[in-house]
C-alpha cells in the first residue's frame, strides 16, 4: 500500500480519536450527576482543547526529515535559520497552550475548594439532590 | 519514510488508548479509580504532546496533569464521598 495513504490515515485516526474523547468528555460534563465526576470530565475536556491547539501547530515530515522542537541551540546563522524556519513546529500554540494549562491547574482548585464548600453546606455532591434542596 | 510512519503509528496507538481511558473514566462508578483513569489518560497526552514536538508543554503538563490535580482531587474525594450514586 502507498506509504503516503498509511500516514494520513494514521493522522486521520489520532485526530478522530481526539475528537471522540471531546464527545465522551462533553457528554460527562452535562449528563453525570456527580459534581467530582464532572469536575474530571472538564479537566480531560481543556487537555484535549490544549492538544488540539498543538496539534493545530504541528508539521508533519518533508521528504523523510523529521520536524522539530521551535528551540535554536546555537548561535544563529543565516544558514541554520533558514534550516529552523524549514523544520521548526510552530511556537505560538505551544506558548498558549502553557498558559492554559496553568490556568486549567487554578480553575480546578477552585473548583475543588467549592465542591467542599457545597459539601459542607447539602452533605452531598450528588447534583440531583441537591437540585431538590433549594434555600 | 518508514521512521514517519512508526512515529504516526505510535501517535494513533497512544490516542486511541487515551479513548479507552476517557471513556473508563467517565462511566466508573469508583470516583478513586475514575481519578486514576483521567491520570492515565494524562500519561497518554504526555506522550502525544512530546510526539507532537512539544517537549515544554511535557515538562509542565506532566506534573500537573498526573501529580497535582489527581492529588487535589482525591483530597476532596476523602473529605466527601467516594460513589457515585445510580
Amino acid at each position: 500500500m502507498d506509504a503516503e495513504f498509511i500516514n494520513t490515515y494514521l493522522l486521520l485516526v489520532t485526530l478522530t480519536s481526539l475528537l471522540a474523547n471531546a464527545i465522551i468528555s462533553i457528554y460527562g460534563l452535562f449528563f453525570k450527576p456527580h459534581y467530582t465526576k464532572k469536575v474530571i470530565a472538564l479537566t480531560i475536556l481543556s487537555d484535549t482543547m490544549n492538544t488540539f491547539a498543538i496539534y493545530l501547530g504541528y508539521r508533519t515530515w518533508v521528504n523523510g526529515v523529521n520536524p522539530r522542537p521551535p528551540v535554536l541551540t546555537s548561535t544563529p546563522t543565516e544558514k541554520s535559520i533558514s534550516e529552523f524556519t524549514a523544520r521548526a513546529v510552530d511556537p505560538l500554540p505551544q506558548a498558549l497552550v502553557l498558559t492554559a494549562v496553568v490556568i486549567g491547574l487554578a480553575v480546578t482548585l477552585f473548583l475543588v475548594f467549592l465542591g467542599y464548600i457545597l459539601y459542607t453546606h447539602y452533605k452531598t455532591l450528588d447534583m440531583r439532590e441537591i437540585k431538590k434542596l433549594k434555600g | 519514510m518508514y521512521a514517519e510512519t512508526i512515529v504516526y503509528l505510535i501517535m494513533a496507538v497512544v490516542s486511541l488508548l487515551s479513548v479507552v481511558a476517557v471513556y473508563l473514566a467517565i462511566v466508573e462508578r469508583d470516583l478513586i479509580k475514575a481519578v486514576i483513569y483521567s491520570a492515565l489518560q494524562s500519561g497518554f497526552y504526555a506522550v502525544l504532546y512530546y510526539l507532537l514536538m512539544a517537549p515544554d508543554i511535557v515538562l509542565v503538563y506532566l506534573p500537573v496533569a498526573v501529580g497535582l490535580i489527581p492529588g487535589v482531587l482525591i483530597v476532596l474525594i476523602s473529605k466527601t464521598e467516594r460513589w457515585e450514586k445510580e
